[in-house]
């Protein structure tokens, strides 16, 4: 099981490499994917104009037969230039230089069947946890804004797969809200509620789903005592769902500024591993990142 | 100008002690912060509840309750509406919940609210006190309000820049939060935030600055993402709704920061810890709320 960082990445090492697609790399990917083909983790592939690349290229330790490059020299075909070929020959795909608007409705459009079939796009934060040794999922932190109940099932059926992919055999989860009543005026109580009910009827096969419950139950068992909530979740939960993104997106930025957590960003419910850069995820954890998408591509890559 | 916590509770000192109505401090855990306000010179207690539970409490706690002022009530509603009723008829300066669900006492400050007319818009601001920054920062609205509109985000605004002028910050910094990023439209809580600023640029919430950044990636990198701009933390943080508050502000279970709310009303604080809180933060929140109260006095006369 990883309970951390670099649990991931040593989990991540021992599969083969995997062939990553570079739609229109910044000279941030080049270093990044550098670095993680140094480790093993990937084969990179540079989808763009050649010589916007070879020049990004020169002058780092990126050298020659380290990387593939596909030559798309129209700026407004470089991305479905990009998805086809991870389409027919990728393991995971890297945002880029593309913006992140664009580059996930391209994910989301049907025609590119990228998507998983009936599955939901959704954004999970991994947190190295820094009072425990332990991993934290939060989701959905980006992509969502205000998901029904029917999607809030699909983020938290795609956030169990993330937890189950880390070695978590019965992930426990704490559906956020404003309080841990359940409360008609607040709908955020009754989405957890009934998310929690349905994981109780095993809905979400093994998995302990524990709402609505406050952040100071969650993050307390002492706190939940007193408050009358018993529940193994209460002070050691593994994945946090929040009820929509105001609360998802500050809630990880919160505990990235204020906390000083280590993050790393998995989009989940594409057929095959993608990954969206965050402005406030550093470039240390970039790499695990990478390491995260290995994992989810499984066995087995392209270039091993 | 009050900068900390620690601020709150060396001026408790020198204002106290206060009158206090506590309701329902039949919990091992609010009757020692009772001890422990009183025993510092904070507080004067009016135990407000059923005297037996409050006795057994304050006997665990070795406390003696015999010198204190306590009346007899029953049922979380009838507990609240009495002490909440003497703060708005003036017989007690500050009120403070004991463990009961901090709704009733919003139903009771609510319909007080009504019966004075004051027109004021209950709301609570929740403190955190950050090390290495300088100076308080505050979430609004973190209990009241489940999905405040534009009105009534205006109202919240107003209630906390009128407390930290009486915190002594003459022109506080203001950030509305919102979940808008680059992807996914534009957000509700975004709109608000645009209509917010320039109610604030004329001069509508009176001395203020709104921030121009409504995530923490904006306020701590800036624009160009390059360095932390700690000085530029703001005074006032304004959620999106309940939810967002709500788990934002008791992040203090989590991380190095000391968390203490209060609820604004028109007749001064009102002391609300949570039901998890334990007692030496329930004294650090009732230490603040003795100096507002002391401050708002000095404002009225």
């Amino acid at each position: 099981m990883s309970n951390s960082f670099n649990d991931i990445l040593d989990m991540a090492r021992q599969g083969e490499a995997k062939r990553m697609i570079v739609s229109a790399p910044v000279p941030a990917d080049i270093l990044l994917l550098e670095e993680a083909s140094a480790a093993g983790l990937i084969f990179p592939c540079f989808v763009g104009d050649g010589k916007t690349i070879r020049s990004l290229i020169k002058g780092t330790p990126m050298t020659a037969g380290k990387y593939e490059l596909v030559e798309e020299n129209d700026s407004g075909q470089i991305l479905a230039k990009a998805l086809d070929v991870f389409h027919s020959s990728g393991d995971i795909l890297l945002q880029g230089g593309i913006p992140a608007q664009e580059f996930l409705n391209s994910l989301q459009d049907k025609d590119h069947g990228m998507i998983t079939r009936g599955g939901l796009v959704s954004f999970v934060s991994v947190f190295s946890f820094s009072k425990q040794e332990k991993l934290i999922l939060l989701t959905d932190t980006f992509i969502n804004n205000h998901p029904t109940l029917v999607k809030k099932q699909q983020i938290l059926s795609n956030v169990l797969q993330l937890a189950r992919t880390l070695g978590i055999a019965e992930p426990k989860t704490a559906v956020l809200a404003a309080i841990e009543q359940v409360n008609p005026k607040i709908p955020s109580t009754l989405d957890a509620a009934i998310l929690s009910k349905m994981a109780e009827r095993k809905q979400f096969q093994q998995a302990i789903v524990e709402g609505p419950l406050d952040i100071d139950c969650t993050l307390s068992q002492l706190a939940a005592e007193r408050k009358g909530v018993k529940s193994s979740v209460t002070g050691n939960a593994d994945i946090y769902l929040v009820p929509e993104i105001d609360t998802g997106y500050l809630l990880a930025e919160a505990l990235v500024f204020f906390g000083g957590m280590r993050m790393a960003g998995v989009v989940m419910g594409t057929v095959k591993p993608v990954i969206l850069h965050l402005p406030f995820v550093s470039r240390r954890d970039g790499i695990v990142e990478i390491a995260l998408a290995c994992l989810l591509s499984g066995k087995g890559g392209k270039n091993g | 100008m009050i900068r900390s916590l620690e601020d709150f509770t060396r001026l408790a000192q020198e204002r106290g002690p206060k009158e206090l109505a506590v309701l329902a401090p039949e919990d091992e855990e609010f009757m020692k912060a009772v001890k422990m306000s009183w025993e510092r010179g904070y507080i004067e207690p009016v135990l407000i509840g059923d005297i037996k539970k409050m006795e057994a409490a304050a006997e665990k706690v070795s406390f003696h309750i015999d010198r204190f002022k306590k009346i007899s009530r029953t049922g979380q509603q009838a507990i609240s509406d009495l002490g909440i009723s003497m703060l708005f008829s003036g017989k007690i300066p500050i009120a403070s919940k004991g463990q009961i669900p901090t709704s009733y006492i919003y139903r009771s400050i609510i319909r007080e609210e009504a019966k004075a007319d004051s027109g004021m818009t209950v709301s609570v601001i929740s403190f955190w006190d950050i090390p290495g920054i300088d100076h308080l920062m505050a979430f609004t609205d973190t209990g009241v309000n489940i999905k405040p509109d534009i009105k009534t985000k205006a109202e919240i605004i107003k209630n906390a820049v009128f407390v930290f002028h009486l915190m002594g910050y003459p022109k506080p910094k203001i950030a509305v939060l919102s979940g808008q990023r680059e992807v996914g439209g534009m957000l509700a809580s975004y709109k608000d935030y645009e209509v917010l600023k320039k109610t604030a640029d004329a001069g509508g919430f009176g001395a203020c600055e709104f921030v121009a950044a409504t995530s923490f990636t904006e306020i701590f990198l800036g624009a160009g993402h390059s360095d932390i701009k700690r000085d530029g933390i703001p005074h006032i943080l304004v959620v999106p709704c309940l939810d967002t508050g709500n788990i934002l502000c008791k992040l203090d279970f989590f991380l190095d920061v000391t968390r203490s709310s209060l609820v604004a009303t028109s007749r001064g604080p009102v002391c609300i810890p949570a039901r998890s809180d334990f007692s030496d933060n329930i004294v650090q929140q009732l230490a603040m709320c003795v100096v507002l109260a002391a401050e708002m006095k000095k404002e009225i006369n």
